[in-house]
């Protein structure tokens, strides 16, 4: 048996009596690069929803490293190793980019000592230390100071990522990393989503590029209306006879894989 | 017997901050803005009226020009507020940015009013000055009374407005959704200088009836009536009309007995008291069902 | 100096510590209008623990802040059950609570006033003034001042990198409640005379004003929404009404024309920019 670092099991979740979540299970392989697609509307951002706690499960559980994780408040998930970015851009509109990637530290530093450690009069401390060479190994090295509501989209796109994976999460979950970058920055954001991957980190990625998919991923589930259709090799997910009913007359799975 | 004089009396000042109370809850329930220039409105209705009659004018007509000059000064507000909210992203602080201006708005209108007017308190000519019937020995006051059921009629007006025509409708629409009201074509620039001409009207109206009743006016005579008609708003919980008006004739009625039993300046401390625990455990108001307004400004 | 000017520059530090107490919440995402509730409390207990329990006065000031910051750490809990609309209600609500306690309370001579003997002169409180500052400042740039920028631009996402909303805003709160504890102890070692009269919705609606005006994303926002609305009425050589007219119309036209407020990130970017340009950090190459 394979060693799982997350794993949903039966889970199902009703929004108004719809059920967008219908019994699914699905393991994530410690250290492997898992991209979870389908369809528009599968219920793609609402298992991250449901991983990350921002809603409670109906039915089911979250394992994390083989605990039951589905009953404990966000922060607590957080705290024990999740980390997400998201779909539309959440960064905080009146922080800087690096202080924003220092909120991504904020697991790593709980203790009241840590709460009043003075990050902007110390100009190179460890955080920001670590903050600005994650920028710059992005590709973001000139960024740091400025507000990240007056910066481009791509720029603000890639500073999730990166917000997202400073705190070496054991599962880093990206919510389309690579909608609205252009063929150049989804090249560069591949290459430094292997680097995270080879530090341990294990990535669980929906995105609807499926080059990127096929380029980054070895593991891949597939939801549809809130069913998990497929969840096998990524070399082998072009050959299933569902997943290839279920993107009919959406987008040619086959052809774009 | 004095009980029931001063009860009736209670719904007569109710009658008053129900309408007060309506103006606010309109403007928070939809457009999600606490409008603090509405006793500014108030006051200028009574105020203006009082400053027409001292140049002559009967005081019918002045108070007609009191309750147009307050509906003007709403429009004003909303050129300055409203408008500039909807073009705004943004974070919790960032939607007080109309509360601000409204503050600000408040802050001229009374001080160009103490200007020209001056802060004394003035006699407005009481037309009705011995208008009282008597039934089994309760004094009722014919301006009070006529005040009470007019308020209430134009309160009834309104809500039966909002329910069936058109305009209200697309009020309504806007409260539960102003981003798909926009897509669905109704015209956001065109109905919201509705709300606060409606606004207008109600504190203008409700001033006009204060200075009817009380025959004098100052500067300053909308801050404690709007005090209590936030009261009633918020027993009422914010955004219901029906809620703002048992409020208004709650907060009313509470008043004139507590004042009767136990003396003005105690009240206060039971009736904020419990506005803040209404407010923390039932933010919804004693009848509520619309919590319109919630985590926003 | 003359007596004019220390009066002055007594209230000008007087708005610039209540403006900093109601900047603490505001920072991260909370509107007080309760203000002069929490100036109250300050005023009326240090008074009471420097005349009546007879204690040096800066022990005085020193405590009436803290049991200030006490009552506003309790009353946070439920307050900030409350958003929007309904805290900005909320905190109101509160302050006139007090204003009806103080009102009725004997010991504090009711409506009449309470006398303060010790004097607060400016070398007393032009320090404070400045310790509640640097201290501000200090908070801003720690990681709680972070996290407190952070629940005010999005509280869930805030959550979801593991910040505690709940406990961040109650300790913006209830340091709001200390420095607004030293507002009062000033107001009442400086005039020796509290009356509740003082302590109003005005006080309120003026203070939240300095610092929505001056910006809530840095804390240069407060000292300079305080410090021009302070000195400004001053400057202009006209009736008392017509000062409140300009002040007015300067609020509305300052919310069309900076609605963000007066200081903001992206300003001090620009100010910043062309003399301390931070020196990128060296691309690495992937």
């Amino acid at each position: 048996m394979p060693d799982s670092v997350l794993s949903f099991q039966n889970v199902s979740k009703n929004f108004s009596g719809l059920r967008v979540i219908d019994e699914v299970t699905f393991d994530v392989e410690r250290g492997s690069r898992t991209a979870l697609i389908g369809p528009n509307g599968a219920g793609k951002t609402t298992v991250f929803n449901l991983i990350s706690g921002v809603y409670p499960i109906d039915q089911g559980q979250v394992l994390l490293d083989g605990d039951d994780i589905s009953t404990l408040p966000v922060r607590q998930r957080i705290n024990r190793g999740i980390s997400r970015s998201f779909q539309n851009i959440r960064l905080m509109p009146h922080l800087s980019a690096v202080e924003n990637v220092m909120l991504g530290q904020h697991s790593h530093s709980r203790s009241i000592g840590s709460l009043l450690f003075p990050l902007g009069w110390l100009p190179r401390n460890r955080w920001a230390k670590q903050a600005e060479e994650a920028l710059a190994q992005a590709g973001l090295g000139t960024y740091p100071g400025e507000v990240v509501a007056n910066l481009p989209y791509g720029v603000q796109k890639r500073i999730e990522v990166v917000r997202a994976m400073i705190s070496e999460p054991k599962v880093l979950m990206l919510d389309e990393p690579a909608a609205g970058l252009n063929e150049q920055e989804t090249e560069d954001l591949r290459l430094l989503l292997e680097q995270v991957s080879e530090r341990g980190v294990t990535l669980l990625v929906v995105e609807h590029d499926m080059q990127f998919v096929r380029r980054l991923c070895d593991q891949v589930v597939v939801l549809n209306f809130g069913k998990k259709i497929f969840e096998g090799l990524a070399s082998e997910v072009q050959e299933d006879q569902a997943v290839k009913e279920a993107y009919l007359g959406t987008e040619d799975v086959g052809d774009a894989a | 017997m004095l009980l029931v004089q001063q009860l009736i009396s209670g719904l007569m000042i109710g009658g008053i901050y129900v309408m007060v109370a309506v103006a606010f809850t309109l403007t928070i329930g939809m457009l999600n803005f606490l409008n603090f220039t509405i006793p500014a409105l108030f006051m200028l209705a009574g105020m203006v009226a009082w400053g027409l009659t001292t140049v002559g004018i009967h005081w019918a007509i002045a108070l007609l020009g009191g309750v147009a000059t307050a509906t003007i000064a709403s429009l004003i507000v909303e050129r300055f507020t409203y408008r500039y909210m909807r073009v705004r992203y943004g974070d919790a602080t960032e939607h007080a940015l109309p509360l601000v201006s409204s503050l600000g708005f408040l802050i001229v209108f009374e001080h160009l009013v103490l200007i020209v007017l001056g802060s004394e308190i003035q006699r407005f000519p009481n037309p009705f000055s011995s208008a009282d019937f008597y039934i089994g020995g309760l004094i009722i006051g014919i301006p009070q009374l006529a005040s009470l059921v007019l308020a209430l009629l134009i309160v009834w007006g309104l809500s039966t407005m909002l329910k069936r025509s058109r305009v209200g409708r697309a009020l309504r629409s806007i409260a539960e959704n102003p981003d798909a009201s926009t897509l669905m074509g109704v015209n956001v620039n065109f109905i919201v200088p509705v709300v606060f001409i409606i606004t207008g009207l109600m504190a203008g109206i409700a001033g006009m009836l204060f200075t009817l009743n009380y025959a004098a006016v100052n500067a300053y005579m909308g801050d404690e009536v709007a005090a209590k008609a936030i009261a009633g708003m918020v027993i009422g919980g914010l955004g219901n009309i029906w809620g703002a008006i048992a409020g208004g004739l709650i907060v009313g009625v509470t008043e004139v007995l507590a004042i009767h039993f136990f003396g003005a300046d105690i009240v206060k401390i039971p009736i904020w008291g419990l506005l803040l625990v209404l407010l923390i455990i039932r933010p919804s108001g004693l009848f509520g069902h619309t919590a319109i307004g919630k985590g926003k400004f | 100096m003359s007596g004019y000017w220390a009066g002055i520059m007594a209230i000008l530090c007087f708005n610039i510590v209540v403006a900093y107490s109601v900047f603490l919440p505001a920072a991260s995402g909370q509107l007080n209008l309760g203000a002069a509730g929490f100036v109250a409390i300050g005023a009326y207990s240090s008074g009471y623990i420097s005349t009546d329990l007879g204690a040096p006065m800066l022990l005085a000031i020193l405590l009436g802040a803290l049991v200030t910051g006490f009552v506003a750490f309790v009353i946070s809990f439920p307050i900030l059950r409350t958003r929007g609309v309904y805290m900005v209600l909320a905190t109101f609500a509160f302050a006139e609570v007090v204003q009806g306690v103080f009102i009725n309370l004997e010991v504090f001579g009711a409506a009449a006033g309470y006398p303060v003997a010790a004097f607060a002169d400016l070398n007393v409180i032009v320090p404070l003034t400045i310790g509640v500052v640097v201290f501000v400042f200090f908070l801003m740039t720690t990681r709680l001042g972070l996290s407190m920028r952070a629940v005010h631009d999005d509280e869930p996402v805030a959550t979801l990198f593991g910040v505690h909303a709940r406990f961040t805003q109650v300790t913006a709160f209830t340091l709001g409640g200390v420095v607004a504890g030293i507002g009062g102890a000033i107001w009442a070692h400086n005039f020796n005379y509290v009356e509740i009269q003082n302590f109003n919705i005005l006080l309120s609606i003026f203070v939240l004003l300095y610092v929505l005006i001056g910006g809530t994303q840095t804390a240069f926002g407060p000292l300079i929404g305080a410090v021009f609305f302070t000195l400004m009425p001053e400057a202009l050589r006209v009736s008392e009404e017509w000062r409140f007219v300009i002040f007015g119309i300067l609020i509305i036209l300052m919310m069309v024309v900076r609605p963000e407020g007066l200081v903001t990130r992206t300003m001090l970017d620009r100010i910043k920019g062309p003399f301390i340009r931070r020196k990128p950090a060296p691309v690495v190459d992937s």
